[in-house]
């Protein structure tokens, strides 16, 4: 089995690589800064060139029966205080960037009949995510691509599926985490890496706590976004 | 004390610059057609013609838009998309439908938020956020505008009400511009002069969710008169 991974060179696209590698497969990395294997290419680029490699990159490493979109960054504090040029780099790595790899990989025929295709959005979906205006916009904003994929991509036997993990125990989750906040209750990535690969359900949820949050949220939407507000946005503040 | 509303050369944009300029309000209005290609009837007010998808251009009409200090609304109401598989997508447009559905605003809201202060923001959104096989990429963007606008509510709350609105579909041409087969579902649509009505009231009622659907309940209750639903 085939697999590509976005973002796999750290966090829980390592351990989707590590998990998948271990399982036996064949395993594609495309990162910013990729390990000896991967493929470097930045999700944000504006520079049709750098598209045009990759192009040429699936060509040669596909078609695949698997593939994880993972690579996200985020920028989180008061809306306004946060340069406009790293609001941009998030909607573009987070968003655009997979909305065209997705388009890339439909248009060359890059996913093998009976592949997966796994999108990595975030708890936000359900929660909202007030000091990380522009993190929760890109992640909704891939789960309505998800979510509109969903149909065409199931006649043509492609399964399309969408993870929301919570709060994880990696690099990017202690970057963009409140200062002090503790790293207890965070989700290991290779069990939610796990937990995300042996889900056959559209909307996957890891972790009994996050899947808790979610419900809470789909039940009370705003109440769920002004309780992340009062105890993350006042502490990012 | 000014209202700003952009996507106002047609379809919603211009329904609501019509009914806030009847009623006597500041209107500064952007659209993406020249002056000269706007309908001979277009309401009185400044009108600037700006394309959303250059960042340049939406800095500066963040600029004039606060030209006059104070902006007791904005109403960001542009949207570009196209009725189509991806496959039948091209990389400069996703770009584009991105860029001008979402980081337009994103930009607009960054840049308006001092002149906004104590005043409203509306985002216009669209049922299409659910997601919609027939547009993945407007659904997409959609999709983005609400969680923006979720969770900048909750940041601005009390200084600055913002409320992510989304129509339900309405007979502004748009979709079969974006390349929907006009069928016997479009005489369904929403009107645009009443949906625009219910959206700015939805905007200005004193108290309401920071995320509304404005479709087919919500219109023909206001349209009988119901002030809130």
């Amino acid at each position: 089995m085939k697999v590509l991974i976005t973002g796999g060179a750290s966090g829980l696209g390592a351990a989707f690589a590590s998990t998948c590698a271990a399982r036996g497969n064949t395993v594609h990395v495309i990162d910013i800064a990729p390990t000896a294997q991967g493929f470097a290419h930045d999700m944000g680029s504006a520079d049709p060139a750098a598209w045009d490699a990759l192009v040429q990159w699936l060509a040669a490493n596909g078609p695949f029966d698997l593939v994880i979109l993972s690579a996200g960054i985020s920028a989180t504090g008061r809306f306004e205080a946060i340069p406009l040029s790293d609001h941009h780099a998030v909607t573009s790595v987070n968003l655009t960037g997979p909305v065209r790899l997705v388009h890339m990989l439909d248009t060359g025929d890059h996913l093998n009949a009976g592949a997966r295709l796994v999108f990595v959005a975030s708890l936000s979906c359900f929660t909202g995510y007030p000091g990380a205006a522009s993190y929760a916009a890109s992640k909704d904003g891939l789960a309505g691509f998800a979510r509109s994929l969903r149909g065409p991509m199931r006649k043509r036997g492609v399964k399309v599926q969408l993870a929301c993990p919570g709060p994880m125990d990696t690099p990017h989750a202690s970057r963009y985490a409140p200062e002090g906040s503790s790293a207890k209750g965070r989700l290991a990535p290779d069990r939610a890496a796990q937990a995300i690969l042996n889900a056959r359900r559209f909307t996957i949820i890891p972790g009994a706590g996050p899947k808790l949050a979610a419900f809470l949220g789909r039940l009370a939407p705003q109440i769920m976004t002004r309780l992340m507000g009062r105890v993350l946005f006042s502490k990012l503040k | 004390m000014t209202w700003f509303v952009t996507g106002a050369s047609s379809g919603l944009g211009l329904e609501m610059v019509r009914l806030l300029v009847a009623r006597g309000a500041v209107v500064r209005a952007t659209g993406r057609r020249a002056p000269d290609q706007l309908p001979a009837d277009f309401p009185d007010c400044p009108y600037l013609p700006c394309d959303l998808s250059d960042p340049r251009a939406v800095a500066e009409l963040a600029d004039w838009a606060t030209g006059q200090g104070r902006v007791q609304a904005a109403v960001l109401n542009a949207g570009a998309g196209y009725f189509r598989p991806l496959a039948r997508e091209t990389p400069e447009d996703i770009a584009r439908v991105l860029a001008i559905n979402l980081e337009a605003n994103i930009t607009l809201a960054h840049r308006l938020r001092p002149a906004l202060a104590g005043g409203r923001l509306g985002l216009v959104g669209s049922v299409a956020q659910k997601g919609a096989a027939g547009m993945p990429v407007y659904a997409a963007s959609k999709a983005a505008l609400d969680g923006f606008g979720r969770a900048l509510a909750e940041e601005w709350r009390g200084a600055v009400t913002v409320r992510v609105l989304h129509p339900g579909p309405v007979a502004t041409g748009m979709a079969t511009r974006a390349g929907r087969t006009p069928d016997f579902a479009d005489r369904l649509f929403l009107p645009p002069r009443r949906t625009a009505a219910a959206l700015l009231h939805a905007l200005e009622a004193r108290r309401g969710a920071d995320r509304q659907t404005v479709s087919f309940l919500r219109v023909g209750l206001h349209r009988l008169g119901g002030r809130t639903v």
